[in-house]
């Protein structure tokens, strides 16, 4: 701390310390803990390495074969975009929506905040247990509610290829009640003075919400976005759990990171995982570059600071 | 900026310094210290996991075995160390990086032994070094562990296939049970067939052969072998490669073999002809509700190994027995078995210590008891009648005669039996089998693709060495 | 750029006063609509939840009933000639009464007997008879569940893991978050993105590395590898904090430091008042984290005495057991804390509708 208070440091010198300060744990931890096992993983990438024996040393041989000739990488990467294009959306709306319905002064408001959050209490592995008791296509409990009341003969869930990754989705929209908790918080924090306003003004409901609450929340937005967008990419515990592991039926939950983990544990191919590993990060880390990009012209920050 | 830029490089050196660090430079790692406790006993940890469960009855009957060895060794001292089975192939893999790889692993089934082949480490020099007698073991059990290039374990335990009937839906569909002799030639597939369609019955109660049958509201069925894979499925067909997708040498695809051909298509008309065999659905919704195809009381025929009797036998609301695997189609009986063994990681230390403590698992003095927590048939001749005593004691209304005649038929090379590229050629056998189960498929279509796939696997593996 | 908008639509003064009366039934009927449509979808979450409490109530016979029904039924049996045999209602000739079926017979047909005369029977088609039952409840599987596994002494280190790692997440992120948010220097931007990329490499790959740094370290089999690394931040809360705190006008700060506070004291006065929702949803969200968490404590924890709760939950699930019922139970338990938490705590950070506006 005496260091701060030299005079012979600028005023940005200082600032860039203090920034230093504050960031340290992370910098830290992130050298102790997270940059070696990163940096290993990508020497395996570089190698055939089935975890027993040593690792051989192969140049860029795995990803050659990722790119070149394993029909399985791609597929993966296909029901993976699939899936996030489809739960990615539904899942931001529906959470934003909720959540708007949910600060509304309606009865018994803490009861339900508590059933929403719910979902996000039970550990994953139950969750896929009771999921594919309702999926199951006898004596399931959603099929015949769908022909009770629409009269649609519901299709075999995860038993048939093209509908397992919609019923994957529908229980994607199940657990949104943790990212309610955050738009909530979200809500929360725009001034109640803006909508006095506003109201003042004449707005109605609508105009208040597109031009104070849309714009308040858009950095909530925009984190559960980017979240949105990792964890899409990285989709795995439930369907392993529903799909025993393997990515059925034929394949057709064949996951990026579940083929990526097959090659890890079940292949013996830790070189060729890691590989995998590395391409997923870098179309991730890509795609999480354009939406920081983006977001200068539709996040709306209160406290931003302008880098120097 | 300079500043930055020389945090940056310190930064940097840090973390490749530390990258550098953690990585494996040997397979096993930088020594550790031996490990041993206070009395410089050597340890022994046993690595649970891989083939059963983390049954809260098991960890305590292994803790009083671990207790029984412990009070009766002076320099080694063994651990149970139970991971639940899921996750027990990355904590083992993990534990092997770091150098600190467990000194037995088991139960192991042919399979696990299979898929991790790298990690075993040779018994033969122990077993040459010692004149160790194995004459005791069942002789195919033997075989079993029995590798071009090396022995990977002593064998501990067999679980023999049969069918698993239940009494009360032969008596309601007023059909004698199956025979249990092995000598009866009338009991094949055919057979099979034939009382299985008799045995299927619909919501109003027609049975398949019925011209009413309505094949959309099947409440029960006759034939189940859901619980296996495709290599479990077809070794029965008695191709000559039997349970091995491959040839001898490893390096030719023989998958879509005339007997395998023929066998999947029997299970193809058995699922959506003549509708005997439960489909996908139904065995999605059996998996659901957490429940086994015997204990659903829908199966009149189950098809299955001893590991079914300790969970599986239990509580039954219906009277059941045990018959022999029919012969096939060419008139040969092949009953798949599966095996447990104890094998030792070639990277663990104290390997010395680790076979002294399988050698004690096996022997005849504690394979009984041990063979009884993990549900399996003790693999010594010498204890069969003390085992099939207390075998009796337990399941005292079924032919046990079945049970132990059935080692005799047992699948060699076995179903689950190593090859190169193990886990991805069974992914890639068992993606493209289970389509029976999903819709009719054309057999032969099926795995002439299926040969294909795997015949490239083989290719690229060869190609590397 | 809000308020400019807001401005732009001022309606003239004279309909002011119907369109306040319109508003005023429109948030009515409005209302009404939310309450509905948020009342149905927690019905929708409910059903799962209670599949779980029905299954953890059921015997292992109730069980395999396929499919399973929601409602804990069992089959009523009576006593029949020293035997147990399931109780029919079956309609003979237009009369209804209770029978017990005692043999299933070829074309569905079964023989059915007076449970009090057995000497009458009659042979009816089964499928056009009720079967009788009754509720059943099994509260025993989670005394079972409960007393199965050294339950004390997991919930010991379960606390320890949650409440340490509570701490440490909270005090280094929000510092962390600070940093990001209220500096100027440019690196931070590219820093920032190195902090978000730690969370885009899929952990299977550095699980191996990160076990072997562990092992180094002499951290294998203990608590250390779970509760060390919050202390250091982590990029899923940080960013979350951060989306906060820039939120948060900066004319706020300019004040305090006009004030000659410290960035620690800014940090401390200004900026974390302001996010306390979003602070005590960190929290809640890292306790529901380390409760539920038995991936990593799995890999790092070799004795039972060390385990947790979660990795206790994981060995209900015995490779070949049909325990369907105990795990269901154990995971009943396992939501009560937590759940029980959040609805008492939440009155702390979402209260009711929008009311705090202390800012702006």
């Amino acid at each position: 701390m005496r260091l701060l208070r030299r005079s012979r440091l600028t005023l940005a010198q200082k600032e860039d310390l203090w920034a230093l300060f504050f960031i340290a744990p992370w910098l830290i931890g992130f050298l102790v803990f997270t940059a070696g096992p990163m940096l290993v993983s990508f020497s395996f990438s570089l190698t055939r390495y089935n975890i027993v024996d040593a690792p051989i040393f192969i140049g860029l041989e795995n990803y050659v074969r990722a790119f070149g000739r394993d029909p399985l990488f791609w597929h993966s990467l296909r029901v993976t975009l699939y899936y996030g294009a489809l739960s990615l959306p539904l899942g931001l709306l529906v959470g934003f929506g909720l959540s708007l319905l949910l600060n509304q002064k309606i009865p018994f408001l803490s009861l339900w905040r508590t059933i929403y959050f719910l979902p996000s209490v039970i550990a994953g592995v139950a969750v896929a247990i009771v999921w594919s008791r309702i999926f199951s296509p006898q004596g399931g409990l959603l099929n015949p509610f769908l022909e009770r009341t629409f009269g649609i003969k519901g299709p075999g869930w995860f038993t048939d290829p093209n509908w397992a990754i919609p019923g994957l989705v529908i229980m994607s929209l199940w657990g949104v009640g943790g990212g309610v908790i955050i738009y909530l918080a979200g809500l929360q924090g725009i001034p109640t003075s803006l909508y006095d306003a506003a109201r003042v003004d004449g707005a109605n409901a609508l105009q208040r919400f597109r031009y104070i609450t849309l714009p308040m929340m858009t950095p909530v937005l925009f984190y559960m976005l980017v979240l949105g967008l990792i964890g899409a990419f990285q989709y795995f515990t439930e369907v392993y759990v529903i799909s025993g592991g393997s990515g059925g039926p034929q394949r057709a939950t064949l996951f990026y990171n579940l083929y990526l983990y097959q090659n890890a544990f079940k292949f013996n191919e830790m070189g060729y995982a890691s590989a995998l590993a590395w391409v997923l990060f870098l179309i991730v880390l890509a795609l999480t570059l354009l939406v920081f990009r983006s977001s200068a012209l539709w996040v709306y920050y209160e406290g931003e600071v302008r880098k120097r | 900026m300079r500043r930055l830029k020389t945090f940056l490089a310190v930064a940097l050196v840090a973390g490749l310094l530390l990258a550098g660090c953690p990585a494996p430079t040997t397979p096993a790692g930088e020594p550790l210290a031996p490990q041993g406790d206070a009395e410089g006993k050597t340890k022994v940890t046993i690595f649970i996991g891989m083939g059963t469960g983390t049954d809260p009855d098991q960890i305590k009957a292994q803790e009083e075995l671990a207790a029984k060895f412990n009070s009766s060794h002076e320099s080694i001292e063994v651990e149970f160390l139970i991971v639940p089975h899921e996750q027990a192939g990355e904590r083992f893999l993990a534990m092997t990086a770091g150098g600190n790889a467990p000194q037995l692993v088991g139960p192991n089934g042919i399979s696990t032994v299979a898929q991790f082949f790298d990690s075993w480490a040779d018994v033969a020099p122990f077993i040459a070094a010692e004149d160790f007698d194995t004459s005791d073991f069942y002789g195919p059990a033997v075989e079993l562990n029995h590798y071009p290039d090396k022995t990977v374990g002593l064998p501990l335990g067999l679980f023999p296939s049969f069918i698993f009937y239940n009494k009360d839906m032969f008596d309601a569909a007023g059909i004698d049970f199956p025979t249990h002799a092995y000598d009866d030639p009338s009991w094949n597939l055919d057979k099979l067939r034939d009382i299985a369609m008799e045995l299927t019955l619909d919501a109003n109660g027609n049975n398949a052969k019925s011209p009413d049958f309505d094949a959309s509201r099947i409440v029960q069925w006759g034939f189940d072998d859901s619980w296996t894979d495709a290599r479990g499925f077809l070794t029965r067909f008695g191709a000559p490669n039997v349970g091995r997708p491959t040839t001898e040498d490893y390096k030719t695809a023989v998958v879509n073999s005339e007997e395998w051909v023929y066998g999947l298509d029997w299970l193809n008309k058995a699922v959506w002809e003549d509708h005997f065999v439960p489909d996908a659905t139904v065995q999605q919704a059996r998996d659901a509700a957490g429940i086994d195809p015997f204990g659903s009381n829908q199966v009149a025929m189950f098809y299955s190994h001893t590991w079914f009797m300790a969970e599986g036998l239990v509580d039954l609301p219906f009277e059941y027995d045990f018959a022999p695997a029919p012969f096939n189609q060419k008139g040969q009986r092949i009953a798949r078995i599966h095996a447990d063994t104890f094998t030792i990681p070639k990277n663990a230390q104290n390997q010395e210590a680790a076979w002294e403590v399988l050698k004690w698992l096996t022997a005849p003095e504690q394979i009984v008891d041990v063979c009884l927590i993990y549900g399996c048939i003790p693999a010594r001749r010498s204890v069969e009648a003390e085992f099939e005593r207390r075998l009796a004691e337990r399941y005292p209304n079924v032919d046990l005669d079945v049970v132990f005649t059935a080692i005799d038929y047992l699948d060699n090379p076995n179903h689950e039996s190593y090859v190169p590229e193990w886990g991805r050629i069974n992914d890639v056998l068992n993606n493209n089998f289970s389509a029976v189960y999903l819709g009719p498929i054309d057999a032969q279509a099926v795995l002439d693709q299926t040969n294909r796939e795997v015949q490239q696997i083989l290719d690229e593996y060869w190609a590397r060495q | 750029m809000a308020s400019i908008e807001v401005q732009r639509m001022q309606p003239p003064a004279t309909v002011m006063h119907n369109r306040l009366q319109s508003m005023r039934l429109q948030s009515l009927v409005g209302r009404a609509l939310a309450t509905v449509v948020i009342a149905t979808g927690a019905l929708i979450i409910l059903i799962p939840f209670l599949f779980m409490l029905s299954t953890s109530l059921k015997s292992k016979n109730q069980l395999r009933a396929v499919p399973p029904p929601l409602i804990p039924w069992e089959m009523t049996m009576v006593e029949v000639t020293g035997k147990r045999e399931p109780l029919y209602r079956v309609t003979i000739d237009g009369e209804t009464r209770e029978m017990a079926l005692v043999k299933n017979q070829p074309g569905g047909m079964g023989v059915f007997v007076d449970p009090f005369h057995p000497e009458q029977s009659v042979t009816l088609k089964i499928a056009e008879q009720t079967p009788v039952r009754h509720v059943e409840l099994h509260p025993e599987n989670y005394v079972e569940a409960m007393t199965a596994v050294p339950l004390p002494r997991y919930l010991l280190n379960t606390l320890i893991v949650t409440f340490v790692g509570m701490t440490g997440v909270l005090i280094s992120c929000t510092m962390v978050a600070y940093g990001f948010s209220r500096f100027r220097a440019p690196w931070l931007s590219w820093l920032f993105i190195v902090l978000l990329s730690t969370i885009m490499l899929p952990r299977q790959v550095t699980l191996i590395p990160v076990y072997v740094l562990f092992q180094r370290l002499g951290w294998v089999d203990t608590l250390l590898p779970l509760i060390v690394p919050t202390f250091f931040a982590n990029a899923y809360d940080v960013f979350l904090i951060r989306q906060f705190f820039m939120t948060i006008p900066l004319e706020m700060d300019d004040a305090a430091k006009i004030d000659g506070a410290s960035p620690m004291q800014t940090l401390w006065h200004v900026l974390v008042p302001q996010a306390t929702p979003v602070i005590v949803t960190v929290a809640l969200f890292h306790f529901l984290y380390a409760w539920n968490d038995f991936y990593e404590p799995l890999i790092f924890l070799h004795s039972q005495k060390n385990w947790t709760m979660a990795v206790g939950l994981q060995t209900f699930n015995a490779l070949y057991a049909v325990n369907t019922h105990l795990i269901m139970a154990a995971g009943v338990v396992m939501v009560i804390p937590p759940v029980l938490l959040f609805f008492l705590a939440q009155r702390h950070f979402i209260q009711g509708v929008v009311v705090s506006g202390v800012k702006g």
